[in-house]
């Protein structure tokens, strides 16, 4: 993960729940629903992240465009949830939003279900990269 | 220019609207997941000059304009003002991308190497006629390698400033809030660099290949060479609520630096970026970066004329608004050309 000088657990643990297989993370808030109990609802939307990025001759940062997302951010059990993901599924974001309430409640089976994503986040990062190493040039000077 | 205001055409515009959606038929979202998954490289290039970065409403308006690129842009950039601005992601920096292609035709052995990836650029282009006689085309798949390649690639510019080859000027950091933007401010000249990138990613990627090509001909002040050409994946990095910065996703980015030999003994380069995979639009966009400076005014490659002609939106407007109705403007000019006409009787007659 690509965090900026905040490296920890959390940075990662948000980033691998962001990057959840939609059904399964969908599936998981609604187990740990019940026992977060009544849940309020702050934010359920879609909107625009920018996004910049830098150039590499003079190190300008400047506006590529505009990045679809949906956001979440709920109360329950005393804790808050927050959930962002690209795209427009709020029920996607929502789960997020849930699955994190959850963390900070330590509810039971959210920090096996982080691990299992993670796992199959870095088998699909593995095999796509063997398929891009499998293009190296492997340049002959003669 | 003017404008007249006529009565009448109620129901033929009705039905001429009607005329168009019937023939592009029922828009279902099998239609439209079709599109998403069959067509990733023109989903790409929609979103880029939408400035828009979602593949489902990219492939929707492609669906709903039938084709039409610049209706589907058009669609999307209407669409995205009616969204909230959530938050502004930290800056993509270069050696943070989730690397599928990284090459440069300038530099034989760059550090981390040549990585062509996902591309068409040594294979027979051969229509695959088969298809339509009921035989499927099935790709061969890839042979993956044992170990992967590392999902980052280090930066070609930094090794060359660090050699000395390219001047490392030093950068002004600026807060994210302070990032120009033209979406909120003017397009004012000269413009500021982040204006010129920002423009660049979502112009038009036609437009941006005719000037760009123009000066690769010999219309501009330098000829490029692909320094790096980059396709990857970013990581939209947001922040929390707690304050902890995470990715929200990743999005599909291409990025290119083309380079000239420049008159201070050191290389110079150009840079152009956008979202999604659009190799011809950010080398062409590159080289008009690099042309940009002391480009003659008015000339294919001065930045003004650059940044106002290839807007999508602006342009594919100003072009078809000219088919709306002009009778005043034109029955104006009937009159001047029938005032000569009486004014000189040799002249032929102008018809009614």
């Amino acid at each position: 993960m690509f965090d900026r000088g905040t490296s920890d657990d959390a940075s990662t643990h948000l980033s691998v729940l962001a990057r959840a297989e939609p059904g399964r993370i969908k599936a998981m808030a609604e187990q740990v629903l019940p026992a977060l109990g009544a849940v309020e609802v702050l934010i359920s939307r879609t909107g625009l992240v920018m996004l910049p990025l830098r150039d590499t001759v003079k190190g300008v940062d400047f506006f590529l465009g505009e990045v679809l997302v949906a956001e979440a951010h709920i109360r329950a059990g005393g804790a808050e949830g927050y959930g962002m993901v690209t795209g427009r599924d709020l029920e996607q974001a929502m789960a997020m939003a849930v699955l994190d309430a959850a963390r900070s409640l330590r509810l039971p089976g959210v920090p096996e279900f982080v691990r299992q994503e993670a796992a199959a986040q870095a088998a699909s990062d593995d095999a796509r990269l063997r398929r891009i190493e499998a293009t190296r040039v492997e340049m002959e000077t003669f | 220019m003017a404008y007249v205001a006529t009565r009448g055409g109620e129901r033929a515009i009705e039905q001429a609207e009607r005329l168009y959606r019937e023939q592009l038929g029922t828009i279902d979202a099998a239609r439209v997941q079709g599109l998403r998954d069959a067509l990733p490289w023109l989903i790409d290039r929609v979103m880029g000059e939408a400035s828009l970065y979602d593949a489902d409403l990219a492939a929707l308006a492609l669906a709903q304009a039938g084709g039409d690129l610049y209706e589907a842009v058009l669609l999307l950039r209407a669409w995205r003002t009616t969204q909230p601005r959530i938050a502004i992601a930290a800056p993509v920096l270069q050696e943070d991308l989730f690397t599928h292609r990284r090459i440069s035709a300038a530099f034989k052995d760059i550090p981390g190497g040549q990585i062509l990836g996902p591309t068409l650029d040594y294979a027979h282009r051969l229509l695959a006629t088969d298809v339509l006689g009921g035989a499927d085309f099935v790709p061969v798949p890839v042979t993956p390698a044992p170990q992967a390649a590392p999902a980052q690639q280090p930066s070609l510019a930094a090794w060359q400033k660090a050699m000395g080859l390219v001047a490392d000027p030093p950068r002004a950091e600026v807060a994210t809030d302070d990032i120009p933007d033209v979406t909120r401010e003017p397009l004012l000249f000269p413009a500021a660099r982040a204006h010129s990138l920002q423009s660049l990613a979502r112009a038009d990627t036609g437009g941006v290949l005719a000037l760009g090509y123009a000066a690769m001909r010999g219309y501009g002040n330098a000829h490029p060479t692909v320094n790096e050409l980059r396709l990857a994946e970013a990581e939209v990095m947001v922040r929390h609520p707690s304050g902890v910065s995470f990715s929200a996703g990743r999005v599909k980015v291409s990025q290119a630096e083309v380079t000239s030999k420049g008159k201070s003994g050191q290389l110079e380069l150009g840079f152009c970026a956008t979202f999604g995979w659009n190799e011809v639009k950010v080398i062409a966009g590159a080289t008009l970066d690099l042309n940009a400076g002391g480009a003659e005014k008015g000339s294919a490659v001065e930045e003004e004329f650059v940044l106002y002609h290839t807007e999508p939106v602006e342009s594919s407007g100003f072009c078809i608004h000219f088919k709306l109705p002009h009778y005043v403007t034109f029955q104006s000019a009937l009159d001047a050309m029938r005032g000569a006409a009486v004014a000189d009787p040799a002249k032929e007659e102008v018809p009614a």
